[in-house]
């Protein structure tokens, strides 16, 4: 892999943002993941091939050790940061089409539920595996999930609950997926949320940690 | 009926950064830098920031149901599921408790999170919900001296949403309690606001016992108290 590449996806998995970010301290004074991506881009790399590359392989990796508990919530937030700011050079040639990404993936915390923690982080980790995120943010009604389906047709739709209250609120919501657009795939997640119960009210997915909803759009994906 | 009411300061809470730091998962020596100065200036700010309050009123139980796993306190019956009804089965009466980190530790969290800071707003978040557990424990201490005297001890805490207690019975729970009790509100899908809150019952009796952490005997495999705690 291009050196440039390898120097910046260690900065997306390491948290180092950029030239000021002090971590880690063998990288203190060094470019971060804003200034190589960047850099990467005026050298004549493509955007697709510095996503494929460099920014996916880091965050499966963050993914990864986050499912086996080698690292933990922040060093992931600090991992997406420092992607976020990589993706901010490469957003311009995604909007003008000149480099695709993998597809949609609308996400939103259910009807009542104000958490997203949990949302925040599925959205960062998708987005880090090479698809457009549309957060919908949190206490999302059916209809708003249904309006944006409209508008994006083809996207993967994910439903967050953290109450065991809210979690029927996504029985409504996938119910109401399922009668205007059967073939949408729906991913569910929270701490209440189960397989049996994802099973129960016919969503297609559920996975206790991020990755696993990476690892099940990348199935889509290919 | 018996009510006390606390308020701590955030010093009473002996709070630490390595408490914080073991709650996100952290195992000793393995802590991050960033995070560990992060966490220190939101100690730092904490005892500004924060409003800790906690009360508890006591109820005599009226009956238990056996064979539907619940309580009733005051014509209200509380589905309370097998894990907590076995626990509270010995009590003679049940202390209804809140407790709150007050609202701007909350609001700091959401503002962090919405201006893009993601990390500092889950710390905002992480604190908050370790200050209301430590004050609960403070308040649960105050709780079990009180009721020594007459030869009685106390259960664990549970709140609705844990252990199988589902969490619309909060409702009923705030019935059951003087309108903004800690200055605590109930939303219609049973969260608390301000969001660094918790409430629920302690059993208390003369048989009745306070056991070691009792994550092993909750269904909620994926829970992060759980995953903290281990």
């Amino acid at each position: 892999m291009n050196e440039l590449l390898e120097k910046l996806s260690r900065c997306v998995e390491l948290g180092k943002t950029d030239l000021l970010s002090p971590y880690p301290p063998d990288m203190k004074g060094q470019d971060g993941a804003d200034e190589l991506a960047k850099k990467a881009l005026e050298e004549g790399i493509r955007p697709d091939e510095i996503l494929e590359k460099s920014l996916i392989p880091a965050m499966e990796i963050v993914g990864d050790k986050f499912s086996r508990k080698q690292i933990y919530v922040p060093q992931m937030l600090m991992a997406a940061k420092a992607m976020n700011s990589a993706m901010k050079h490469l957003k311009p040639y995604f909007q003008s089409g000149e480099a695709k990404r993998k597809g949609k993936f609308i996400i939103g915390t259910v009807a009542g539920d104000l958490h997203d923690i949990g949302k925040n982080l599925v959205s960062m980790m998708i987005e880090g595996g090479g698809w457009e995120v549309i957060d919908l943010g949190v206490d999302v009604g059916s209809d708003k999930f249904l309006r944006t389906i409209e508008e994006n047709p083809g996207a993967v739709v994910g439903l967050s609950a953290l109450l065991t209250t809210t979690m029927e609120n996504m029985r409504t919501t996938v119910t109401a997926i399922r009668e205007r657009y059967p073939d949408a795939k729906v991913l569910v997640g929270g701490a209440p949320v189960t397989m049996e119960y994802c099973n129960k009210i016919g969503a297609d997915f559920y996975s206790p940690d991020p990755q696993g909803a990476v690892n099940y759009l990348k199935q889509l994906a290919t | 009926m018996t009510n006390a009411r606390f308020q701590y300061r955030f010093s009473d809470l002996n709070l630490n950064i390595t408490q914080i730091e073991s709650f996100m998962g952290y195992k000793d020596g393995e802590s991050h830098e960033t995070v560990t100065e992060l966490l220190s200036g939101i100690l730092a700010e904490a005892e500004e920031i924060c409003d800790i309050r906690a009360e508890y009123h006591i109820w005599p139980v009226a009956s238990f149901n056996d064979s539907e796993k619940s309580l009733s306190l005051d014509h209200h019956t509380f589905n309370i599921g097998r894990i907590i009804y076995g626990q509270m089965k010995r009590s003679g009466s049940v202390a209804l408790f809140l407790c709150t980190a007050g609202r701007e530790i909350g609001s700091k969290s959401r503002k962090e999170m919405r201006e893009g800071d993601l990390l500092k707003g889950y710390l905002y978040d992480v604190v908050g919900s370790e200050i209301v557990e430590a004050a609960a424990d403070l308040m649960q201490e105050s709780l079990e001296a009180s009721v020594a005297g007459e030869k009685r001890r106390i259960t664990n805490r549970y709140s609705p949403g844990y252990c199988g207690w589902d969490v619309a019975e909060q409702h009923k729970l705030f019935r059951l309690i003087p309108y903004n009790f800690c200055g605590i509100r109930l939303t219609p899908s049973a969260l608390m606001d301000p969001v660094k809150s918790v409430s629920g019952f302690i059993g208390i009796g003369e048989k009745v016992k306070r056991l070691p952490y009792t994550c092993s005997l909750c269904d909620m495999k994926d829970c992060i108290y759980r995953r903290g705690r281990r």
